[in-house]
């Protein structure tokens, strides 16, 4: 039942975007989500669009797995879509219908707003489409160094997220295995109210609980076999360079949102000049 | 010169029965053993003998209750000398799952040298040596749990390496494997030891003592018996007392011999036996 989960939604290939430091794409990915919350205008929206469509373009990823991504919060799109439909009481009444009135500000907030939310999880998701996530936590790791000063555990951190990806392949192996065993001596797992039905989970519990203890404890017995004593005086064998694709990906990244933080900074300044840029 | 020397080594577990009362069980009782340089010793005993606990004992992974373990002279009680010691004693475990740290099979073997501080380009050079020492240079970019459980126990065996100890100690490591995860790993094993590294083997598997310079037979926390594999092998009553068969080969061997064919009842190759069977078959 557990044969076809794949962890993590990682697309191979040798692009541009996937050849880029793993830092970086984190940093634009994180000023790309706060970027997102200062565009207000459509025009701005267009820009986003535009920078999207671009980077997707230049990592590979078929617009299919990025589509899918977007797919799972479609619920929550649509709700935020309807309360801002009928909940915004401003500007034009376009339709009054027994309980529901529905007007065009309420229109413009609501696409806003779903642009905005679907324009998130696809930057999101071209993060841990383009980047394995070993190379996440170790640019996670080395992003949180810094932090040390105040006695953040950066190594350790990063340590727990990579061992906890690499034991996910193996504990789902368990599962699957478990599940058989407690089938063969006649366990039922698929009829039964809900009550039942959660009951039957308790043998599948209780035995992957006592083998993930042992396989902790024999990890532990590997890792001191192997001289492991925490971040002290620990060496890294990956080097993490900067290429020209940071510099070039940076840039664009920069240029675009500088662009949108400046209309936004501007807006009161500009808005009778060029009212379109505000729409 | 003995690198590896126990003197009297017991270590016992708590156990706890259901109202909680603690009661002791032996891991091991009064063993005294040494291992030297270049030696390739073999550890065997059925389930629950005492080996593997022997084998924690080798690097400071448990301590001994009584007695003293000296490795390369240093006592394995003394802390301060707890990471000299592993970096001495290499070893691998039982279930290539639970030794991966790292998902990727070079960053794997890289946790050792980088625990140790090594500057990175010799970590490098390391790894690079350690991959093809086991044969699996090819693989440095692969994800380790999608390879079979052979190669997964070369690559913990090259992750053991990478630190480069004087001696390798691999605890049951071919007990989870196939047939032919089995010859992998003891190939790297014997190959490791003919250049000169101190191999210490635990194994329930008598076939894979055939080789080994010295054979240390436990039984219930004790040392029964240390010989060599055919001194173990024609001591039939030990090995009935303890629950283990010699080689399927050497027992054909003996049987033949006994019935009066002309086979030396020392043979333990069986493709040598079978050749000498079919030459003394067509003479008749």
């Amino acid at each position: 039942m557990f044969r076809d989960v794949t962890f993590g939604q990682y697309y191979p290939s040798n692009s541009f975007v996937h050849k880029m430091d793993a830092r970086v794409k984190l940093l634009l990915c994180i000023l790309f989500m706060v970027g997102i919350f200062f565009v207000t205008s459509f025009v701005g929206f267009l820009w986003v669009t535009l920078f999207l469509a671009l980077a997707i373009g230049f990592s590979k990823v078929p617009l299919k797995s990025i589509l899918k991504s977007v797919k799972g919060i479609v619920v929550l799109l649509v709700l935020t879509a309807l309360l801002n439909v009928f909940f915004t009481k401003t500007g034009n009444l376009l339709v009054d219908w027994w309980i529901f009135q529905i007007y065009d500000d309420g229109l413009i907030y609501a696409g806003k707003m779903f642009l905005r939310l679907v324009y998130l999880v696809v930057g999101s998701s071209l993060l841990t489409l383009t980047t394995t996530p070993v190379d996440l936590t170790h640019g996670m790791e080395s992003l949180l160094k810094p932090l040390r000063i105040i006695k953040f555990p950066a190594h350790e951190l990063a340590l727990i997220m990579s061992l906890t990806l690499s034991f996910i392949p193996s504990l789902i192996e368990e599962t699957d295995r478990i599940i058989r065993a407690q089938k063969a001596r006649g366990a039922d797992f698929d009829t039964g109210g809900l009550v039942q039905r959660a009951k039957a989970f308790v043998p599948i519990l209780i035995p992957l609980l006592v083998s993930g203890f042992r396989r902790a404890e024999e990890l532990a017995n590997a890792m001191n076999s192997r001289c492991y004593e925490g971040s002290t005086h620990r060496t890294k064998m990956r080097v993490q360079k900067l290429g020209w694709r940071d510099a070039v990906g940076i840039s664009v990244v920069v240029v675009v949102f500088s662009a949108i933080f400046v209309v936004h900074a501007t807006k009161g300044a500009w808005s009778n000049l060029v009212p379109w840029l505000y729409f | 010169m003995d690198i590896i020397q126990l003197t009297n080594v017991s270590h016992y577990y708590k156990t706890y029965d259901e109202e909680g009362n603690s009661s002791k069980v032996v891991g091991v009782e009064n063993v005294s053993l040494s291992i030297k340089q270049g030696q390739f010793v073999a550890l065997v005993g059925h389930n629950g003998c005492g080996k593997s606990t022997l084998a924690k004992l080798l690097n400071g992974l448990l301590l001994p209750d009584t007695g003293k373990v000296e490795v390369f002279g240093m006592d394995t009680a003394d802390r301060s000398k707890i990471f000299e010691i592993r970096k001495n004693v290499g070893m691998v475990f039982q279930n290539p799952d639970n030794q991966m740290v790292e998902s990727i099979v070079e960053d794997d073997v890289a946790f050792g040298p980088e625990n140790l501080g090594i500057p990175q380009a010799e970590i490098v050079e390391r790894v690079q040596t350690a991959l093809q020492q086991v044969g699996m240079a090819d693989f440095a970019k692969r994800t380790a749990h999608k390879l079979s459980g052979g190669q997964k126990q070369r690559i913990a065996i090259a992750g053991a390496l990478a630190i480069r100890p004087n001696v390798l100690v691999l605890d049951e490591s071919t007990a989870m494997l196939d047939p032919l995860g089995r010859k992998e790993v003891l190939g790297v094993a014997k190959q490791l030891n003919q250049s000169g590294m101190t191999v210490v083997l635990i194994t329930h598997f008598m076939e894979e003592v055939l080789d080994a310079d010295l054979v240390v037979v436990m039984n219930e926390g004790h040392v029964a018996k240390t010989g060599t594999p055919m001194e173990i092998f024609n001591d039939e009553q030990l090995l009935a007392e303890v629950g283990l068969q010699a080689p399927r080969a050497v027992q054909l061997a003996k049987k033949l011999h006994k019935a009066g064919w002309d086979v030396d009842s020392n043979c333990t190759d069986a493709t040598q036996l079978g050749g000498k069977v079919c030459q003394l078959l067509r003479k008749n």
